[in-house]
């Protein structure tokens, strides 16, 4: 579930920039959070042009398309950050040490591998759509209202650079367990078992 | 070989010549070339221009006013008033705008080639309520038109309202638009015209261009015989997409007694203001766009007018 | 390798991959990924030389999905039903509403238990979510079920049971997922939701009732409210009233008339409607900043497994693998309706072990086209068809069925998610004491479920009026 899991901090160079890096993650997604309120902002006026002014927002569509990666994907590396994406963990709840951090390790250097990968892939979806030399840089337009798409396709690359960072933070901070064997290594999110979880969950509502 | 063809939705007559053409191919090259047609599993029907440049299909098709700023060129093609009168017309238009090089360059910049159109007829209207069959009455009126015709429409006071194909029916019956601007197969196939009360039988608006097109390295590393059986089946299965729509458009007239809807003729003197103030402006403003965009504008848009000329006389 | 082949083990290895603990969105596009490879490269006949090629193409290919899967009207309805959630907490709306159904209800036999439920069934009218109900429950009703005898465990599993409502009555982002999976009108399986969700809180509702009658010492009713007092309990909760009549209306007019609008729309509408409440109840820029954050977080989460699946439905599209699972299907010879229930129980198994969205996801793109073959086909008339419905009304049943056997999974051993929550937030409740007071609810449950089987028309009945 989407909850905090606790990741751990000191004052090692790890943490200092895992914290730094934290810091922007939170302003992205909040970005994703301010973009779902003017969805509802946007169908507010939408509705209320169109039934009490005969004046419905032209591109209503075409606008709430081109808000939605920000809105689903841009602040992917603050879920990933605090283990909020989720994952099976009733074989994993159950591993400890060393064992636990070469699991973690490998997952997360699979996930890394992905993500560059996908960096890639994304980063050619928007460059398809982007020409310099084309009016509004644009190669891609929306149906109704032409707005250029590719300002709403660059938000995927860079969600993904960002996640791919704290990636490599955590491959950081996971290998440093593997290695020096720790117990409640930094920068990292902790398993926590389904209770714990529960808890965390909880503690918001 | 065997070719992946992305298209979407299901099938239908606007598909048809993908069918008879992967069909003739099969069957002219003893089984050995043939095509895998996915409806919707291999690319998003906006995004089919990119699996074509990317090499993800061999071939696919997809309509220009999707996505206007990746073939600027072929949207002269879904200027509104363009006159063209049936699916032969447009077939022949359509055709002479792909031959030209500025479109050529265009596709190539997808790693695209033209192949065909997908012919439709024009766009009519369906509406709910009292039937508009005066100028003035489009006036405030919501309707769902993209493109070209979108801009027709708010011309004379009309106000295109975004939905998507799909969605066009529920935004008809909630009210959400008062008409939908749609050829008669997806009237039919997006169920709009079973929450209609009238459709304008000559309003003929424009309608929007969908050709299909092949990936230029799949398409040149075909062996010479497969690519011959390529090239001579496409004339083939234009005729048997027209007759088949054709066949559609007899049945049409049951199919609107059958829901009882109300066939709406336009006077000729509405139809020629409708012209005057959403055709001419409209033309204009497009050649001095595209003009700016350096495209050879007047060109393309001469070209539809003396290939329409042509196509009359060769009757 | 034959591309079913590929298919197989690719798929074979996502599982793996989650079952060791990667995160369900990634495993499922990282499988996609190697997958589309995979084929691209068999195609190449292995060649070395163009493994670059093979590569190149499959990234791209699902470079494409995030943002083209993402950019939809239709699942900006996900982020706007979590919004109203989180809002709806800030608007009151929760404690309102337990105190208008206690008032107006609890007067019955297991007054209190049948109260919970009916106000966890209102408040599922502002919550897109089991789980967020349950915590909220657990605060605020078990307490008063414990100062006047209830038992606690039982207290506990009412809570538990109550929340899984959250996901059927609208509005319910499993569902638009659900929807927007098999490429159904959104619409039309919110309305579809209803009935059954109200349904399951009175068959909820008469074993609590049956309970009390039955056993000693059993809750007693709560009796004692002037109309005076049950009147003035009503002006709280009726936001919620307004929600669920604005949502119904923008998808479907009872009156007769045109609905208001699209579901988008309403679903909005609703979230601002409870906005307006929350600010006049005193929420301030930080805790709007908070409820922003949350939404953000849960939205993302939710669309990443939705694109990261959608990698892998793409690499299923060029292997064709759905298409040859149904035809195995519908090659068994076991009749439709058997191979349906072993479907809904192989769903409950599964359920036990994996989050209801990540199970749905993962396993619908092969499973939901096998079923809808099982009717006879995507575009079957009611009349040619197995289970007797059209092929766009057997998808919106077998939404609602895969749906309320995810949501039974929320509280059945080992990881039903709602019993840790309420045992979470109740430091007096083991999560043993939950799952053994949540244990009567499953026979509620499996007679919901075999009714809704049954009987299609209790699910069908009012999405075919739209
Ligand atoms: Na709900
Ligand atoms: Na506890």
């Amino acid at each position: 579930m989407a909850g905090s899991a606790s990741v751990l901090s000191d004052g090692s160079l790890l943490s200092r920039i895992d914290k730094r890096l934290e810091k922007l993650e939170w302003v992205m997604a909040f970005v994703s959070g301010i973009g779902a309120f003017m969805l509802m902002v946007l169908a507010v006026v939408s509705v209320t042009g169109r039934n009490f002014f005969n004046e419905p927002l032209p591109g209503y569509v075409d606008w709430i398309e081109m808000a939605m990666p920000l809105i689903a994907i841009f602040g992917i590396a603050y879920v990933q950050r605090s283990g909020g994406h989720i994952r099976m963990d009733i074989l994993i709840g159950q591993l400890k040490g060393r064992v636990l951090w070469f699991f973690e390790f490998m997952t997360t250097f699979f996930i890394l591998v992905l993500m560059i990968l996908l960096v890639w892939g994304t980063w050619s979806h928007f460059d398809r759509s982007f020409d310099f030399s084309a009016p509004n840089w644009s190669r891609d337009s929306s149906i109704d209202i032409g707005l250029p798409i590719w300002p709403a396709k660059l938000v995927v690359p860079v969600a993904f650079s960002v996640l791919s960072l704290r990636l490599v933070l955590q491959l950081i901070g996971y290998g440093r367990a593997l290695v020096l064997g720790l117990d409640r290594p930094v920068a990292v999110p902790l398993v926590q078992s389904a209770a714990e979880i529960a808890a965390a969950e909880a503690e918001q509502i | 070989t065997e070719w992946n063809v992305s298209v979407w939705g299901k099938r239908r007559a606007f598909t048809e010549h993908i069918h008879k053409l992967a069909e003739l191919v099969e069957e002219k090259t003893g089984g050995e070339f043939t095509m895998n047609i996915s409806y919707g599993g291999l690319s998003k029907n906006r995004e089919n221009l990119d699996g074509i440049s990317i090499g993800a299909f061999e071939m696919a098709q997809f309509c220009a006013g999707y996505h206007a700023d990746k073939n600027r060129a072929i949207t002269v093609l879904e200027l509104p008033f363009l006159g063209v009168a049936n699916l032969d017309e447009e077939v022949a238009v359509s055709h002479a705008v792909y031959a030209h090089p500025a479109v050529a360059e265009e596709m190539a910049q997808w790693n695209a080639k033209m192949v065909m159109t997908s012919p439709m007829p024009q766009y009519n209207l369906v509406g709910t309520g009292d039937p508009r069959d005066e100028l003035s009455e489009f006036d405030g009126m919501r309707v769902r038109a993209t493109g070209g015709l979108g801009k027709a429409f708010s011309a004379v006071g009309g106000v295109p309202t975004s939905v998507t194909s799909s969605e066009a029916y529920q935004a008809m019956e909630s009210g959400v638009v008062d008409t939908v601007a749609f050829a008669q197969h997806a009237h039919l196939s997006f169920g709009t015209i079973n929450q209609a009360d009238w459709w304008t039988a000559n309003l003929n608006p424009g309608t929007v261009n969908c050709p299909v097109v092949v990936n230029i390295d799949s398409y040149d590393g075909l062996s010479d015989a497969h690519r011959a059986a390529f090239d001579e089946s496409v004339d083939e299965a234009i005729d048997h997409y027209l007759a088949n729509y054709g066949s559609l458009l007899e049945r049409w007239d049951s199919v609107l007694e059958e829901k009882g809807v109300q066939k709406v003729m336009i006077s000729d003197d509405e139809l020629a203001k409708f012209r005057e103030v959403a055709g001419k402006p409209i033309h204009d403003a497009w050649l001095a766009d595209m003009a700016a965009q350096g495209l050879p504008a007047q060109e393309l848009y001469d070209l539809v007018f003396s290939t329409l000329e042509k196509q009359r006389m060769s009757n | 390798m034959t591309q079913i082949e590929i298919g197989l083990w690719v798929t074979g290895g996502m599982f793996v991959l989650v079952v060791l603990g990667m995160r369900v969105a990634f495993a499922a596009a990282l499988a996609g990924m190697v997958g589309l490879i995979w084929l691209r490269w068999d195609q190449f006949g292995y060649d070395p030389d163009r493994f670059g090629k093979a590569l190149e193409i499959s990234v791209k290919i699902a470079g494409q999905v995030p943002h083209g899967k993402v950019s939809s009207q239709a699942l900006s309805l996900i982020p706007t039903f979590i919004l109203i959630g989180y809002l709806a907490y800030y608007a009151g709306l929760t404690r309102a509403l337990f105190e208008a159904a206690k008032r107006w209800i609890a007067w019955v036999p297991g007054g209190l238990a049948v109260s919970t439920v009916f106000a966890t069934a209102g408040f599922a009218a502002v919550s897109g979510a089991s789980v967020a109900t349950a915590a909220v429950f657990a605060r605020i009703a078990i307490p008063e079920m414990l100062k006047i005898g209830y038992d606690k465990r039982f207290a506990a599993g009412v809570v538990a049971a109550g929340g899984t409502l959250a996901s059927l009555i609208p509005p319910s982002a499993i569902l638009v997922i659900y929807a927007i999976i098999v490429e159904q009108d959104v619409g039309k399986l919110l309305l579809a939701g209803f009935i059954p969700g109200i349904f399951s809180a009175f068959i909820y509702a008469a074993l609590i009732i049956t309970m009390a009658l039955t056993l000693k010492n059993f809750g007693p009713p709560v009796k004692g409210f002037t109309w005076k007092e049950r009147f003035v309990s009503l002006p709280p909760a009726l936001p919620i009233v307004a929600v669920v009549v604005i949502i119904i209306f923008f998808v479907y007019n009872p009156f007769g008339g045109d609905a208001w609008g699209t579901p988008t729309e309403g679903g909005a509408i609703g979230a601002f409607i409870v906005f307006c409440m929350a600010l006049w109840r005193g929420m301030r820029l930080p805790e709007l900043k908070d409820a922003l954050v949350e939404t953000a977080k849960l939205s993302i989460m939710i669309f990443a497994i939705i694109w990261g699946v959608l990698i892998y439905v793409r690499f299923l599209g060029f292997a064709d693998l759905p298409s040859a699972f149904s035809d195995w299907i519908t090659s068994l010879e076991y009749s439709p309706m058997l191979i349906l229930v072993c479907i809904l129980l192989a769903y409950a198994v599964l359920g036990m072990f994996m989050d209801a969205i990540g199970m749905l996801l993962l396993t619908l793109p092969v499973v939901y086209p096998a079923v809808m073959a099982l009717n006879g086909g995507e575009f079957v008339s009611a009349a040619d068809s197995t289970f007797g419905m059209s092929g766009p009304m057997c998808a919106v049943w077998f939404g609602i069925l895969v749906v309320k056997m995810a949501e039974f999974c929320l509280i059945t051993p080992p990881i039903g998610l709602n019993c840790f929550v309420v045992a979470g937030v109740r430091p007096e409740l083991s999560v043993q004491d939950v799952f053994r007071g949540v244990t009567p609810f499953f026979v509620a449950d499996a007679i919901t479920i075999a009714l809704l089987v049954s009987f299609p028309a209790i699910v069908l009945w009012l999405p075919s009026l739209a």
